[in-house]
């Protein structure tokens, strides 16, 4: 169906990052780098209360500490603060310490409010403190029901029942979130680490009330976004008011303190499941019963793509007969924003831990089981294919029957994101000159994932000549519109754009030069003949060379010490579909690292919040726990080329089943289920039974 | 951080002079940065003491090592000599953080490092130990907390090196107005064990200088258990030091990390392994007597289990 060469170069090769040595030697400037002229750093007073009005701000002594140069509020006359960590005001100043001298120096007459709630089950109570007056914490569940789920579950030759819990995970990409800012009189630039370039600019331009036209956004090298940097933020409208003040540009990158606290996080989730399948394997009746919280932004649900704390169920599978309910449960906490694959690792979670206790009531293997209800092809396909690489029939034990004090299990998941496809409005450039340089300009972003690399790939590929030899412009907003990075739409909505760009540059740079076929060794003769005027070709989006839907499928070997609890993965196998493939090698990262994120959702991380005095108690890498290389096992990728699907994103698949194939690995190693993550060995030690009753006072 | 001024003293003498009532010694500076930062603690002066003389040598000698108290854990965890002497010394400075951190951390400041209870190290909570009203983390938040304590606050030692210290029968040599005071690991935690502002027995200008660590005994281990495989704080740590005569034990003393505010120590556990050879019952009954009076809090009762594996894996490993 697709124009792709069937025979290829480039494509579906090898191609190391086109910028990695400059990412390597550190001569690449992310925007925690840019040092504009005269620049000063900017910093954000937070609230110290989970919930309080604010009365006053005074800024006056703060303005008075040396090096201050702007303070401004972040909104005027009195306003209800209600997380902990919510901005209040913003310093700018010559130098770090100056802002942290200001902030302290900064005056805020507030009225705390005593009644406040950060933990879900507290927030779910009638009689508990609202979030937001008058309305209360949980609206009534959804529910959706097909089927006669009640007359089904009699049915059932197996049926198990599951409370599986996910925490809020923090958003902490490399590069924290933030932007220097320079507003002048000819409008505003914004260096910002964002992974959608336009979406800034109307953001800011909509905040500062600017013309589109007077706000510029440049993102050259930006260090992960993971759905949480669409917007300026906060933080980006209050370096723009600081910059005006200051009359210089100001630099304001969050800390991870600041992390923790105010740019969005994955919602928790509380699913109860009772699930029920027929004697021949087959699921027959589902009924779950969640909550979550997005934190102060309860009630919009997305399950998809906004990051609400809905989520997807029973998500993989199709059950005939099936209710759900849900309800996001508001709590004075930041909100939360689109994290990788938003609403899919929870889902996956409790849903492939829900099918691996039913396969083991029924006494069926796991694969097995997947096989005989997965709806998808690919994934039955991936499944048979991974099932072999890993040696699953050897590895895969009665649970429990692993021998010894450190006991060894398997388990398996699978993975779906439904969104992805392409922004059909994707735009590019590119300038041909006469000495054979070819300059491409698209306004889409490099967010750390290879985008640039496959940009040159395809280029190299269409046009006969090498990766090293295309040079590639992105993240600037004076360039042809492209697509924010997010929902693994980038390579599907790149790719036909760099195809289309590169046709039709041939086309009129074979007319203009007279060369019938000016690629490869022909190039720069063709080139030579443009003379001094450059060839510029518009290029767009075209239809039929890309796809959404991919699928994958992950296995992981753990070895679980019950003793000590602890945890040691030591075998990842993903199996992974993302039709035709552009750049393996950039490919094979994406996969690695989202296998390494989901395992830090299995096994680490947790946003901890302390009841009394609403704070988050581990804002810091010291306690918000996260893998290092030390914990990351041998990760072997498996990748399925289906170029007659054309391109299809890959980031988001890939973070989604690790979670559960450890979770099951390690219920078969002990033969118990830990279902909540993070899964400690506090956690382990507990499912064991080896906990002492608790002291009595 | 609040404004300080900074000197490097180039003597015991003109440091302690230098750091006066409100000043701080500086050495790998890991846990008082952290604190300064944190606006946790402030300081008038702080007082490079890395040039100090002497103060980053290993003597050996016959009955004892001495450690000076700049002596690096890197150091510690590299030199091949000390992992035969004391191989449980050397195993726990090679689990304490990261490459990094023991390239620059000191003897004398790991031991001498402040509590990491998130609820004291947190910038807006007020807790006991930073003379509030309330332990926060006896109703809230206590997964690291302490099984045991003198006090109502829970936050226990962390210092790896103390635990091990602690089992080797090691003694600090702290300088206290102009004076060489000897403390046993006991001695120098004591106070956080019975005052709830205390972290531990050091007074202000008291000054670490070296620790000596006897060659009484010529078996030690060390193994702690953390969330991840490297880089965390031990959720449990034990060492153990003896001599191993015939497969029976003598001179033998536990110590466990992690779930006191000192090193965990009983007495009778260690006379009671006196003489007697490590099977399972003897073992069973040594940790029954360590653990003897153990206070679980709502989230830390996994330590119990934890610290019963602990303390018998590290006995095998001393009988080797």
């Amino acid at each position: 169906m697709s124009n792709w060469p069937s025979e290829t170069k480039y494509i579906s090769q090898s191609t190391t990052r086109l910028d990695g040595p400059a990412k390597a030697t550190g001569r690449a400037r992310y925007s925690s780098d840019i040092q504009a002229e005269g620049w000063l750093y900017g910093m954000i007073l937070r609230s110290k209360w989970p919930a309080a009005k604010i009365l006053s701000v005074n800024l006056d002594k703060a303005l008075k500490v040396p090096g201050i140069k702007a303070a401004v509020v972040v909104k005027d006359g009195e306003f209800n603060v209600r997380f902990y960590g919510e901005e209040i005001a913003a310093v700018a100043g010559t130098s770090k310490q100056a802002c942290l001298d200001a902030l302290q120096a900064i005056e805020v007459q507030a009225e705390p409010r005593h009644e406040f709630v950060v933990s879900e089950d507290e927030a779910r109570k009638d009689n508990s403190p609202q979030v937001w007056d008058g309305t209360p914490n949980a609206p009534a569940p959804r529910v959706r029901e097909t089927g006669n789920v009640d007359g089904a579950f009699p049915e059932c030759a197996a049926v198990i029942e599951g409370f599986y819990t996910t925490p809020v995970q923090i958003h902490n990409p490399m590069e924290t979130h933030g932007n220097t800012v320079s507003w002048t009189d000819d409008g505003v630039t914004a260096w910002a680490s964002t992974q959608g370039i336009t979406s800034v600019r109307d953001g800011l331009a909509g905040a500062l009330k600017l013309d589109h036209d007077h706000v510029r956004v440049i993102t050259d090298f930006m260090g992960g976004g993971f759905g949480a940097k669409f917007g300026a933020g906060v933080e980006g409208v209050l370096a723009a008011k600081l910059s005006q003040q200051a009359k210089a540009p100001v630099r304001l990158m969050l800390t991870r303190f600041d992390q923790a606290l105010a740019v969005g996080n994955r919602p928790s989730s509380f699913q109860k499941i009772k699930m029920g399948c027929l004697a021949d394997g087959t699921l027959h009746a589902f009924e779950m019963d969640a909550y979550g919280t997005a934190g102060i932004g309860a009630g919009g649900d997305s399950g998809g793509g906004g990051g609400g704390a809905n989520i997807p169920a029973p998500y993989l599978y199709k059950v005939p007969n099936s209710r759900v309910k849900q309800t996001s449960v508001a709590v004075n906490a930041g909100s939360s924003r689109a994290f990788r694959a938003p609403g899919n690792p929870p889902a996956s979670f409790g849903m492939e831990s829900a099918m691996d206790d039913l396969a083991v009531k029924l006494g069926m293997d796991p694969v097995e089981f997947r096989l005989k209800n997965d709806p998808s092809e690919i994934r039955q396909r991936e499944y048979k294919v991974g099932a072999e690489k890993f040696g699953w029939k050897d590895k895969y034990q009665k649970p429990g029957s692993s021998p010894g004090v450190v006991k060894t299990g398997v388990g398996c998941a699978g993975a779906a994101w439904p969104a992805g496809g392409a922004n059909k409005r994707t735009q590019g450039e590119a300038q041909i000159n006469s000495d054979g340089t070819i300059e491409f300009r698209l306004g889409v972003q490099d967010i750390g994932t290879g985008t640039k690399t496959v940009i040159a790939v395809v280029a190299a590929e269409i046009l006969g000549l090498t990766p090293d030899q295309i040079t590639v412009h992105v993240g600037d907003t004076r360039y042809p519109p492209g697509p924010g990075s997010g929902g693994s739409t980038t390579c599907a909505s790149i790719s036909p754009t760099v195809y289309d760009i590169c046709t039709k540059a041939l086309e009129q740079l074979q007319t203009q030069s007279g060369i019938a076929d000016a690629r490869g060794k022909n190039w720069h003769a063709a080139c030579k003949k443009l003379g001094v005027t450059p060839l510029t070709v518009h290029g767009q989006w075209q239809p039929g060379m890309s796809a959404d839907h991919a699928c994958g499928v992950q296995f992981a070997e753990v070895d679980v010490d019950t003793e000590t609890g602890l945890v040691t993965v030591k075998k990842v196998v993903g199996v992974h579909d993302c039709g035709l493939i552009i750049d393996k090698l950039t490919l094979e990262s994406q996969i690695n690292g989202g296998i390494i994120m989901g395992m830090g959702y299995a096994l680490y991380e947790e946003r901890v919040m302390d009841d009394l005095s609403g704070v988050v108690l581990n804002p810091n890498f010291e306690t918000y726990k996260m893998p290092g290389i030390a914990d990351v096992p041998e990760i072997e990728v498996i990748l399925i080329n289906m170029p007659e699907r054309g391109v299809i994103g890959i980031g988001e698949p890939a973070t989604v089943p690790i979670a559960g194939a450890i979770a099951n690995a390690i219920a078969n190693a002990i033969g118990v289920r830990v279902a909540s993550l993070p899964i400690t060995p506090a956690k382990v030690l507990a499912a064991l039974g080896k906990l002492p009753a608790p002291a009595t006072t | 951080m609040k404004a300080f001024a900074y000197a490097t003293a180039h003597s015991t003498d003109s440091a302690r002079e230098l750091a006066a009532d409100r000043g701080a010694y500086l050495a790998g500076g890991n846990d008082l940065l952290g604190l300064l930062k944190e606006y946790l603690i402030s300081a008038d002066t702080l007082v490079n003491i890395k040039s100090l003389p002497g103060l980053d040598k290993i003597q050996r000698g016959d009955k004892a090592w001495t450690f000076g108290a700049l002596v690096t854990v890197a150091e510690i965890e590299h030199n091949q000599e000390i992992a035969k002497t004391f191989p449980g010394l050397h195993d726990a400075a090679s689990e304490i953080a990261s490459p990094q951190i023991r390239n620059v951390a000191t003897v004398g400041g790991n031991l001498a490092q402040h509590s990491r209870c998130w609820y004291f190290r947190h910038r807006d909570t007020v807790c006991l130990k930073k003379h509030g009203d309330l332990c926060y983390a006896r109703a809230g938040e206590n997964r690291y907390h302490s099984l045991f304590t003198g006090n109502d606050c829970i936050s226990p030692v962390v210092s790896s090196l103390a635990t091990t210290f602690a089992a080797l029968d090691a003694t600090a040599i702290v300088l206290r107005d102009g004076k060489e005071t000897p403390m046993s690991m006991a001695d120098l935690y004591q106070k956080a064990w019975t005052e709830v502002t205390a972290h531990n027995s050091l007074n202000p200008g008291d000054l670490i200088v070296r620790v000596e660590v006897p060659t009484a005994r010529s078996r030690s281990a060390y193994l702690q258990v953390s969330d991840k495989h490297t880089f965390d704080w031990a959720l449990v740590s034990c060492a153990a030091a003896a001599n191993v005569v015939d497969g029976k034990l003598s001179q033998p003393r536990v110590a466990l990390g992690s779930i006191s505010p000192m090193p965990h120590q009983v007495q009778a556990a260690n006379d009671f392994l006196d003489g007697k050879t490590l099977d399972d019952a003897t073992i069973a009954q040594a940790t029954d007597l360590i653990l003897k009076g153990a206070q679980p809090q709502e989230h830390n009762a996994y330590k119990v289990p934890m610290a019963q594996a602990l303390i018998r894996r590290t006995l095998l490993k001393l009988k080797g």
